[in-house]
């Protein structure tokens, strides 16, 4: 067997039952990642995550695989670098090979105003303990030979910041590992299962409407993409959550030279190697609130322009494949967590772009919530209520994509 | 070469431009319902005693000789252009915004003068 | 004869030949079951430096390089310096018919009978579809370069492919599809003693019973079959031919389905499901075989997204062209019911980062009319704001002073501005903005604060009245494009008769600032000049002005709006008539520089999302009193939340620390700073930054850079403003 195929993951599918003590909607990487950790850290097994697709399906199998802990405020910088850590040690503890790679992320930008935002960034990650520094030319030269430093003479870099512990892992492998690992346990994943209503009993929401019938359970946690919004308004909850697609694309593969993870704020585009070869690349939101999965060809013509600026060695690569994912935008670039005021009712949700990384962490500290019924310190921050409370996360530096 | 353009600039509502009556020889491109640029000399009477009457610099043009544009537009143009002639059209062309009259002689080509550089570029 | 070099040989070609006839011809062939029609991945190689591209659709090109694609790897990143350009064509069009044999040929023909404007494409041709996008949009690449050609319909008429053979030996060389090897017998090669299977080309009889293997070493020497009572056959042969039957080339029709594209021919039939193979490689591109597809179906992995998933059949060039049919076949088999395809994703055909970035274009970069002066004074120009600004004419300190005791012009032409008349604009303004509106006198202006409904600060920038229903309004250079908007959906939702012009781009603004401002000014005409907060229209150096008297640097300083036309001539009347002043200009740099040691706030970089009045220490600036402003149940909301932190003034001996730096409070973190420079004229550091409250209390001091900082109430010069109202 070639390396790449998974080797090791096994499944189990169990038939639903009548009443989970806790349901999951939504079978991506945050949902999986709440059952993994309610079973692994709790012993809370007695679970059913409701996936109406397949797991993965959604963003959490269709993203550009950037972790990353280099963010513009405290609370996110904390955050995310538990996420960091738990993504470096989350193949020892399944036993399974998510393709984890440390390999470093630059931001590299071209203007005053760019530099003087990459530098505060490594100035608040530094403080709260992720690994970021600013970096002159030379060192970006250095760390990632294939760049052109003048930017086809139109965008000349004038410096980055460098975030040591940027990587990426294989996105469908962190949600089967985390998948199997919460099965094996016991917890029920269903496939093909989509929620399509909220038991109510009074203001307490007591279970789900599945179209094979009625489950209840002691406490409902959306974890569903894409249509957030959709399932919170049967829990009459009105979030504030616009859904705008967002696009990528790969090439073929070719022969490992590619180390880093390079970004650029000014040009708005990303871009790593895979672990197979391929070149993959990513950029902005569509600015188009939309639900739709169709690619567009603007998007793939600008963003390799816009790359190809700055890299010119991508000239002659052969683009295989494009995709878009639909993001759950909150107004202030960080996500949704915990309770909502409506009793037996949690979310996780406002994951927008940069959700991948937050998995593993997501998880935790959702189980935790779960769990001990009180919210961890570590997502607080986050909770819904904050737009009312004038709590609003102002997190400008990260106000990018990845 | 594009050279900047020196004309009026209204704004009043529809109706009044609907009715106006523009100098003679002058060249009325219509930026919108409540918008106009003028290019030419003389009076201008509006029935809109609250009209936007402003001398305007902030535009650059240049004629192109018609086939010598319509293939530069072929590259650079994404929406279908007029067949009639004359005829106004604005868009992107080029990724900029940019005007365009067409007639029998010439295609006149226009864009703020801010971007006249950037079009400039990326003309033949 | 012409050649083109494969491996570091030559190869003669026919004209004509594609690259893999001229090679078969030759006797170097690839191995895996050709198929010479586009849809195997077996003849990819790296022509003329672009790697995974299939010789059987390039055609040959005197001295052309092809190297060979590596087995079982993959070719190195390029270097991307060939120089492959390729122009962009868009065209318009009410049809567009992809592939033309003979379906495809006929809808064309029917269409153009009809009058309907046709573009057809074939890759025979040398046309391929990329992809069909909304629009509708077909993306192609010809001769022509890249094509975008915008249509009302769209018909798929790509035909089928030929299904490939997966058994053990499938991946040795001399075995063709059926249509391959008519193709090479219709181009006189000789293919030596044959062996077919399964449907035959015409004029050759097949073998019976059930394809078991390819046996030979690197070539095929004999094609193994077996009875239906388990007998296998050895049948040596040159050649193996293969005809398996077909599946639809409908990725094109399946990816815009719900555009409204129609799909005719051999691409609407329905998919041959060949046997489920029992060994050999599903899938040659991720080298997944029979064998690995049942071990991960074994591990739970049933659904075909997780199997490709699992496996990566399906990801690699040929986007499960070759692996689809097996794979649907192996899985009906081991789970019953036969799965859809998986998703069909753009690019069909691939295309490079250099022909499909054809005719893009880098975001642009407005430059103000002076831009042409500022680079000849040799400023360094930096994106700024959305446009091309001066950072520093080179000499920031010699800048600030010349602002400071003299007298300094700067190109503040990027300011919002914008007029706004009618009977209702009154009413607009007063709805728009937190102050009050109705009080300003013509020839007066007010700083005004623009909020969004959730009581957030979007921008700032003044209101001046020139009449009774005549407007003049600016805002930050970065935010006057979102101003415009905002203005515009407020009118229209509330439907006020108002007229609106946004001057940006018409008008050009010069501020002449310092101590020596009015003294300059009347050397070129400004007799009568302005009250502080007013402002007047006067000729300067013979150029119709307007002239505001405000200041953003803390000195006297007038701003003069004059039509762009007139920026270049203006600019240099007033650096002759100062030159005995020690005029010079001065840039972005040393303009924040000044402004910060006025405490003023830049939106955008003091200020944050969540910025409310309150926070940004500016109540003074919204009335609550007022009936209705926009945010203003927000504000009263918000205002009765505990405050938990502010934007405040701190200085500090010694350097600047940097912009972004942690504010510190007792070894915690409580803030940051936003702003920050050396004050020559303070002689000490300024900063602007957040400071939670602690307790309920603003700390009165904090640690920056391991320094420590006192808050310190703004303005840090001048703090009752004698200088600018002189
Ligand atoms: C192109 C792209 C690139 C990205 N790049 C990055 C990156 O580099 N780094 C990063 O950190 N993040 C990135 N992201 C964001 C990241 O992918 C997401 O934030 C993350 O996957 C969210 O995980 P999730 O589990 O919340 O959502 P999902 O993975 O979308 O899972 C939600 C699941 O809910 C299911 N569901 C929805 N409704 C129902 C229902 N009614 N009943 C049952 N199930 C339902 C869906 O089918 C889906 O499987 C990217 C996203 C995209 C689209």
């Amino acid at each position: 067997m070639n390396e790449f195929i998974e080797a090791k993951v096994a499944l189990q599918w169990q038939q639903p039952k009548a009443a989970y003590d806790v349901v999951i909607v939504g079978g991506g990487g945050h949902g999986l990642a709440t059952a993994y950790y309610l079973a692994t850290r709790h012993g809370i097994t007695n679970v059913g995550v409701f996936e109406r697709s397949y797991i993965g399906g959604g963003n959490s199998g269709r993203n550009t695989t950037v972790i990353r802990a280099n963010y513009g405020i405290p609370e996110a910088v904390r955050f995310y670098q538990r996420s960091l850590e738990l993504f470096a040690s989350l193949e020892d503890e399944t036993d399974r090979w998510i393709m984890h790679n440390q390999k470093g992320l630059l931001w590299m930008t071209h203007t005053e105003h760019g530099m003087r935002a990459e530098k505060a960034r490594a100035a608040v990650n530094t403080a709260f303990g992720a690994k970021t520094r600013y970096v002159e030319p030379e060192e970006i030269k250095e760390i990632c030979p294939q760049i052109d430093l003048s930017g086809g003479g139109k965008f000349p870099v004038l410096g980055a910041s460098y975030h040591e512990e940027g990587a990426t892992a294989r996105h469908d492998r962190v949600v089967w590992a985390l998948a199997e690992g919460a099965m094996h346990r016991g917890v029920h994943v269903h496939q093909r299962a989509p929620v399509t209503g909220l038991l109510r009993d009074g203001d307490r929401v007591t279970g789900i409407e599945t179209p094979d019938g009625p489950v209840s359970a002691g406490v409902v946690v959306s974890a569903v993409g894409g249509h957030v919004t959709t399932l919170a308004s049967m829990a009459g909850l009105r979030l504030p959550i616009r859904s705008h697609p967002l696009q990528a694309f790969v090439t073929n593969h070719y022969a490992q030279a590619f180390d880093a993870i390079a970004a650029s704020t000014d040009l708005l585009f990303y871009m790593s190697q895979t672990a197979r070869g391929e070149m993959l690349l990513g950029a902005e939101i569509d600015r188009q609130p939309s639900y739709s999965y169709r690619s567009g060809h603007h998007f793939l013509e600008s963003c390799a322009h816009r790359a190809m600026t700055l890299f010119p060695f991508l000239r002659d690569l052969r683009i295989l494949r494009q995709w878009t994912g639909i993001c759950d935008m909150s107004p202030d670039y960080s996500p949704i967590m915990g309770k909502t005021g409506v009793d037996g009712f949690l979310v996780t949700t406002g994951w927008g772009t940069w959700g991948f990384k937050a998995i593993p962490v997501g998880g935790e500290q959702m189980a935790q919530l779960i769990a001990t019924d009180k919210t961890p310190e570590l997502i607080a921050p986050f909770s819904l209520d904050r737009f009312a409370r004038d709590r609003t996360l102002a997190d400008r530096g990260s106000a990018g994509t990845h | 070469m594009l050279e900047r353009l020196e004309g009026l600039r209204i704004i009043a509502n529809a109706q009044a431009l609907d009715a106006a009556v523009w100098p003679n020889g002058s060249r009325v491109f219509r930026l919108a319902a409540d918008d106009v640029f003028l290019l030419g000399d003389g009076e201008v009477h509006l029935d809109d005693p609250h009209a936007i009457v402003e001398l305007e610099t902030g535009f650059s043009g240049m004629s192109m000789e018609p086939a010598a544009a319509l293939d530069w537009l072929e590259s650079t143009c994404e929406w279908e252009l007029p067949g009639q002639r004359p005829a106004f059209a604005q868009g992107a062309v080029a990724g900029l915004a940019v005007k365009l009259w067409f007639d029998e002689t010439e295609v006149f080509v226009m864009t703020a003068s801010a971007l006249a550089a950037e079009l400039e570029e990326r003309m033949p | 004869m012409a050649a083109f070099t494969f491996d570091g040989s030559s190869v003669p070609f026919d004209s004509g030949d594609s690259v893999l006839l001229a090679l078969r011809k030759a006797g170097t062939i690839p191995g895996g079951t050709l198929c010479f029609a586009g849809d195997c991945p077996h003849c990819v190689a790296t022509v003329d430096g672009v790697s995974y591209v299939r010789m059987c659709q390039v055609s040959c090109r005197d001295g052309m390089t092809v190297e060979p694609h590596p087995v079982g790897g993959a070719p190195p990143l390029p270097d991307g310096t060939t120089a492959h350009t390729a122009p962009l064509q868009i065209r318009h069009c009410d049809l567009v018919v992809i592939g033309q044999g003979e379906s495809g040929s006929a809808a064309a023909a029917e269409a153009i009978a009809r009058g309907r404007r046709v573009i057809t494409l074939d890759s025979k041709q040398g046309a391929d579809a990329i992809g069909i996008y909304a629009g509708l949009t077909v993306l192609a690449r010809s001769q022509y370069g890249l094509e975008r050609i915008h249509c009302d319909d769209v018909v798929v008429a790509t035909g089928a492919a030929e299904i490939q053979p997966v058994c053990t030996g499938s991946d040795l060389s001399g075995i063709y599809t059926a249509r391959a090897a008519e193709y090479l017998l219709a181009h006189g090669v000789d293919l030596g003693t044959v062996v077919a299977v399964g449907d035959p080309p015409p004029g050759h009889a097949s073998v019976s019973g059930q394809l078991v293997r390819f046996e030979g070493e690197g070539r095929v020497a004999a094609v193994v079959t077996r009875d239906w009572d388990g007998t296998e056959h050895t049948h040596p042969c040159d050649t193996a031919i293969v005809g398996l039957g077909l599946h639809p080339r409908d990725a094109l029709f399946r990816m815009a389905r719900d555009l409204g594209v129609t799909v005719v021919g051999d691409a609407a039939i329905d998919a041959t499901i060949p046997p489920p193979p029992q060994a050999g490689t599903i899938c040659p591109c991720a080298n997944v075989t029979a064998d690995d597809v049942k071990n991960v179906w074994d591990r739970g992995f049933h659904e075909m997204e997780l199997m490709k998933r699992a496996t990566l059949a399906g990801t690699g060039t040929c986007q499960g062209m070759a692996c689809l049919p097996h794979l649907r076949s192996l899985l009906a088999d081991l789970g019953g019911t036969v799965q859809p395809p998986f998703t069909a994703r753009p690019v069909t055909k691939q295309i490079t980062f250099g022909e499909i970035s054809a005719g893009a274009h880098l975001r642009a970069y407005p430059r103000t009319a002076l831009d042409g002066e500022h680079r000849r004074l040799g400023a360094e120009m930096d994106r700024i704001g959305g446009w091309w600004r001066p950072w520093t004419y080179g000499d920031t300190e010699g800048e600030y002073w010349a602002v400071r005791n003299g007298v300094s012009i700067g190109d503040v032409s990027t300011l919002g501005k914008m007029i706004v008349t009618g009977p209702d604009s009154a009413e607009l303004l007063e709805r728009l903005y937190p102050t009050r509106i109705a009080g300003i006198k013509p020839g007066r202006s007010k700083y005004v604060l623009i909020l969004d409904e959730r009581g957030y600060v979007l921008d700032d920038g003044l209101v001046c009245r020139d009449g009774e229903y005549e407007w003049f309004l600016t805002f930050t250079s970065s935010g006057a494009t979102f101003a415009e908007m905002w203005v515009r959906d407020w009118a229209e939702s509330w439907e006020l008769d108002v007229r609106i012009l946004n001057r940006t781009m018409s008008l050009g603004a010069i501020n002449v600032t310092g101590p020596h401002a009015k003294e300059l000014l009347e050397r070129v005409g400004l007799s009568d000049p302005p009250s502080y907060m007013g402002h007047a229209s006067a000729q300067i150096a013979g150029i119709d002005c307007r002239v505001f008297r405000l200041s953003f640097t803390g000195e006297l300083s007038f701003e003069l709006h004059h039509a762009i036309a007139d920026s270049v001539e203006l600019w240099r009347a007033l650096l002759d008539a100062g030159a005995d002043l020690d005029l010079r200009p001065h840039g972005i740099d040393a303009l924040l520089k000044l402004r910060l040691e006025k405490g003023h706030i830049l939106v955008g970089q003091d200020s944050d999302f969540d910025s409310t009045p309150r926070r940004l220490h500016h109540e003074w600036a919204v009335d609550l009193s007022k009936e209705f402003f926009v945010g203003k149940a927000a504000t009263i909301r918000t205002n009765k939340a505990p405050l938990n932190k502010q934007l405040v003034g701190l200085t500090m001996d010694g350097p600047a620390p940097h912009e972004g730096a942690v504010i510190w409070s007792d070894g915690d973190y409580n803030g940051y700073v936003t702003s920050s420079t050396w004050s020559p004229v303070t002689e000490q550091s300024v900063l602007l930054g957040w400071l939670h409250l602690r307790n309920g209390e603003l700390p009165t001091e904090a640690t920056i850079e391991e320094r420590r900082a006192i808050v310190s109430p703004v303005p840090f010069y001048d703090p009752d403003g004698g200088r600018a109202r002189a």
